[in-house]
């Protein structure tokens, strides 16, 4: 083979491979052409995601204050565990880890993270909501070593509530934003904190602050490098209360003491100033602890407290209706005297009970009160009286008068979900009921606050004032003012919910009644305050009727009478008016008592007294004697049992 | 040693070419690495003794080179089961000899030896075209040390000896039809060897290169963060130590076998086709330096040593942008690696070498 030939195709196959190389080279050219400028844009973005992290920075709710300017409830730090499973190569090795470094149940985390799983895997998934100092220090140790890279532990600003639940009705608690608030309300997003209850929901727009944003550049162990931008968070805005934080302890003690004693945990008091609507103290017990709300509630909690047979999450005080006995009976007077149907000297001869459309109605006193003027019988509680004054002045009379003290109706108070009372009335017998025909004997029952009369506690407060203020029903509130950063701005004291002229003497000759309940020989002497003229009335009702009672004696259900006890004070110069409610506190007098505290709380506060210890359950020697307790079982021949009357002060 | 006459000779632009694209890595390495580290400086050792090596490859007459190739690629040999009994594992391969201050990797002087071999082999045959036993003995010669760096693991390294073979068979007259029958045999032969040859983490990294997003996190990830380094780099780059995804190590082993795609991210379009115009270059000088060698032997040595580093260089900078399945190969002249420019640098001594004595007899 001639070398000639040779060299000639070792030429020609150079040429061949030269150019297969020229070739690829302008083929890489274009792949990258391609890559870097055709579609540089997505790239460039997938690159920005990849290092660019936007960060949230929760921003801490308002303070709330009381009227003193003393911090109600505030903002702590905590803690929080979360993965981000963006970086995670094996997700149930990182579980098991944190699990085992944090102490948590295992498949408790896997169910969150469960839960989680369709978010963007960027968004970290909280697994532990207030993280214990130890469970932060394990878990940073283990970041460090690079063994739980995509564990994040955060400092995030949670709701500090007072302790042993104090007020946990009227400042409600906050929780994670429903999916259905979020389609609601533009300015929500989900993953908010919002207010679910009470303060914390009505007022949840101006307590919401704005949260920052931190957009950081990150590595790809997800490690924060650096810091691109930060728009620090808004706090929300301080709220300043009209509570008295020291008459809010005061209610708080004297319940606590309730249960200590053994009587009571459930009930609920509504402290005012009747010149005002503000209102003093609120309180509605059993309660919960708002804290436990503040940084995600477990499920076992929330299980427990919507099981709990006395309803913690109930709010006694705004949503609890009940029969007010005996302390509807300052309504009944109103009606009949402004109606001109009686006057303050009106007498009726108690025997012990009497005949109204022949059925006989009694007295809780057997023997009866003889001839009693409207003073005496308001003192005394004497039935009777009140039957013959309901009888005469008719049911849609006593229905005008109590709404226009503000019963059966909402009081308009700044909270939210409050339920409407009930004052009977033949309208509303004709619209809401079968029977649909009043029938003049149903009167004589409402005439002592029984039958379908229903009230709640916040609306008995409101009652209170209105009679305490001479006849300006105030719209009870809660908000004093506001602190947007400016400085505190007060906010209008609401328009009364309605106004009436109640003629001077006849409610003076209602207010002296309700002094002597207090004062004199009545049954509200547990509430007596030395020179404060404190006017009150006691109420028990009965939780159940007679026949009923028998039925469900073997059931174990806790049939002990309610107790009431309104009052305002002082007298003449009311400055403060209120209601506590007991249930099953089987009399208005032990109610009475619990109302003393309160009431020798805010004198003492007044006059610059020190304040009155918390009693103790001893101090309130509550009368423990239930007149349908074991071995007195109520016989009642008389009237039907339906109608019967057991009021028993 | 080195006559003054042949001192003219040297291919300078292809010299300066070679040490532009060592310039750039270093620069690169320094970027990805983030600044004087170890690593800078022993990219720097690495292509210091790399010119010693040049320069040694150079002054020996690449005939009595080839004349003693024999000996050199059953050194190499040795080394390489060396390597395999006794060698430092890392990364779950056994491919070093600890030396104590450095790690030598044999199998990247394989290559030279190899094409070394394979040139006197075929330079020597005196008959016109090359007959199928020619074939068998090339490809048992090429076998031997592939099967041996296969069995570290080190696949891609392996894999970087057929072109070796290929190469200077092809120019050396291997007839066009056994290339059709080796091509087609390829193609049959591949879904045997995807299910009996290739281990799982292969067979793994080839499938994800198909559908990268079947696993996002896995082995996809690396090809997926390629492209985005790629792309994002747009026209001119995001500038010198200011590429978010090297530097912030979104693509792994940045300095090593994704050096260009760092490149590609801070120095853009505009940087690739600098770095695309010099390895081309390089390459093309290289091919003239073949077709103007004396004799066979020169043309085959230079295309032998010339067609393991092409391939690579098309292999990696295709990897380096996701177009291809990852695997352990580097970009020659520019990743990280003292035994890889060392043998690299020889390989471009050797070319010199053929060149500069195209004259002399």
């Amino acid at each position: 083979m001639a070398i000639q030939e040779d060299r000639r195709r070792i030429t020609v196959r150079l040429t061949v491979l030269q150019v297969a190389c020229v070739v690829v080279f302008a083929a890489l050219g274009i792949s990258f052409w391609l890559l870097q400028i055709v579609e540089h844009a997505k790239y460039e973005e997938m690159a920005a995601n990849n290092h660019q992290r936007t960060l949230a920075l929760r921003a801490p709710r308002g303070v709330l204050y009381d009227r003193d300017g003393q911090v109600l409830v505030d903002n702590r730090h905590s803690f929080t565990i979360s993965i981000v499973r963006e970086h995670t190569k094996d997700l149930d090795r990182t579980i098991r880890m944190l699990s085992e470094v944090a102490r948590l149940d295992v498949n408790n985390v896997r169910a969150i993270v469960a839960r989680h799983k369709a978010e963007p895997s960027y968004r970290p998934i909280v697994v532990v909501e207030d993280a214990s100092l130890a469970q932060v220090a394990a878990i940073t140790a283990r970041r460090l070593d690079f063994e739980l890279p995509d564990v994040v532990v955060e400092e995030v600003p949670t709701r500090q509530y007072p302790a042993e639940s104090a007020a946990a009705h009227l400042f409600g608690y906050v929780g994670e934003v429903s999916d259905a608030m979020v389609e609601a309300d533009d300015t929500l997003k989900s993953g908010d904190l919002v207010g679910q209850a009470g303060i914390e929901k009505i007022y949840n727009a101006l307590l919401m602050g704005q949260d920052g944003a931190r957009v950081v550049v990150v590595n790809s162990l997800g490690r924060e490098i650096s810091t691109l931008e930060e728009v620090p968070p808004t706090e929300g805005k301080r709220l300043q209360l009209t509570i008295d934080y020291d008459l809010q302890k005061a209610v708080e003690d004297v319940f606590k003491a309730s249960r200590e004693a053994r009587l009571t945990n459930a009930g609920a008091a509504v402290v005012l100033d009747p010149n005002t609507g503000e209102v003093l103290a609120f309180s509605s017990d059993p309660a919960y602890d708002p804290n436990a709300f503040a940084a995600g509630i477990d499920r076992a909690t929330w299980a427990s407290l919507n099981n709990d047979e006395q309803r913690p999450l109930n709010d006694r005080a705004l949503q609890g209706r009940y029969s007010p006995g005996s302390t509807f009976k300052m309504a009944v007077a109103l009606a009949g005297l402004e109606e001109g149907v009686i006057t303050p000297d009106f007498r009726v001869n108690c025997g012990g009970g009497a005949n109204f459309y022949g059925h006989f109605f009694k007295c809780w006193r057997k023997g009866g009160h003889g001839s009693i003027d409207l003073r005496h019988a308001i003192e005394q509680s004497c039935d009777v009286f009140f039957y013959t004054v309901a009888d005469k002045v008719g049911v849609d009379k006593i229905n005008k008068w109590a709404t226009l003290v503000g019963l059966g109706v909402k009081s308009g108070i700044d909270l939210p979900n409050e339920v409407e009372g009930l004052v009977p009335s033949t309208e509303w017998k004709r619209l809401h009921t079968k029977e649909k025909k009043w029938y003049a004997g149903e009167t004589i029952s409402v005439g002592i606050g029984q039958g379908a009369v229903a009230v709640t506690p916040v609306s008995m407060a409101v009652y209170m004032a209105t009679l305490a203020n001479g006849g300006t029903r105030v719209t009870p509130h809660l908000l004093k003012a506001v602190d947007d950063g400016t400085g505190w701005k007060p906010v209008p004291t609401p328009k009364p919910q309605s106004q009436v002229e109640i003629d001077p003497g006849k409610l003076q000759a209602i207010r002296d009644g309700m002094w002597m309940v207090v004062n004199a020989a009545g049954t509200g002497g547990r509430a007596r305050i030395p020179m404060m003229d404190v006017a009150g009335k006691t109420g028990s009702a009965q939780v159940i009727s007679n026949t009923g009672r028998v039925a469900a004696a073997r059931s174990g259900k806790d049939l002990r009478d309610n107790g009431w006890f309104v009052f305002f004070a002082p007298r003449d110069k009311p400055e403060v008016a209120g209601v506590v409610f007991l249930e099953h506190g089987i009399h208005g007098a032990n109610a009475a008592r619990v109302a003393h505290h309160i009431l020798d709380t805010f004198f003492a506060k007044k006059q610059g007294r020190p304040l009155p210890p918390a009693p103790t359950p001893e101090q309130l020697q509550f009368d423990f004697s239930d007149p349908f307790g074991p071995g007195r079982m109520p016989g009642q021949p008389a009237a039907e049992p339906e109608e019967a009357v057991n009021d028993t002060n | 040693m080195l006559e003054r006459r042949l001192y003219y000779h040297i291919d300078w632009a292809m010299l300066a070419g070679v040490f532009a694209l060592c310039a750039i890595g270093l620069a690169q390495i320094y970027s990805a690495t983030g600044g004087f580290t170890r690593i800078y400086y022993t990219q720097i050792y690495g292509i210091v003794f790399g010119v010693f090596a040049l320069l040694i490859c150079l002054s020996v007459d690449y005939r009595s080179l080839a004349d003693k190739s024999h000996w050199i690629y059953l050194g190499i040999l040795l080394l390489l089961m060396y390597v395999l009994f006794f060698g430092a594992v890392r990364g779950g391969s056994r491919r070093w000899i600890d030396l104590g201050v450095v790690n030598l990797q044999p199998s990247e002087f394989a290559k030279a030896a190899l094409a070394l071999v394979l040139a006197k082999f075929f330079g020597e045959s005196r008959r016109g075209a090359i007959t199928r036993e020619d074939l068998a003995i090339a490809a048992a010669l090429a076998a031997v040390p592939l099967i041996l760096i296969a069995r570290q693991p080190d696949l891609g390294t392996a894999v970087t000896l057929i072109p070796v073979v290929f190469a200077i068979a092809y120019v050396a007259g291997m007839s066009m039809r056994i290339v059709g029958v080796l091509a087609l045999v390829g193609v049959l032969v591949a879904p045997v060897a995807w299910k009996f040859a290739l281990k799982d983490y292969q067979r793994e990294r080839i499938s994800t290169f198909l559908d990268p997003a079947q696993d996002a996190k896995g082995a996809g990830y690396q090809q997926i963060q390629a492209r985005i380094t790629v792309g994002s780099g747009g026209l001119w780059g995001k500038g010198f130590t200011k590429g978010t995804q090297g530097q912030l190590r979104f693509l792994p082993v940045a300095h090593n076998d994704f050096i260009f795609s760092v490149l590609a991210e801070e120095q853009g379009f505009a940087g690739v086709l600098v770095a695309l115009g010099l390895y081309l270059f390089v390459i093309l000088r290289a091919l003239e330096a073949a077709r103007l060698a004396k004799d066979r032997l020169g043309a085959y040595l230079v295309l032998g040593v010339l067609a393991s580093f092409t391939f690579q260089v098309i292999y990696n900078v295709t990897m380096s942008a996701g177009l291809a399945p990852v695997k352990g190969l580097t970009l020659p002249l520019m990743s990280y690696g003292g035994s890889s420019m060392i043998a690299t640098l020889a390989a471009f001594g050797l070319i010199l070498n053929v060149r500069m004595r195209r004259f002399t007899n």
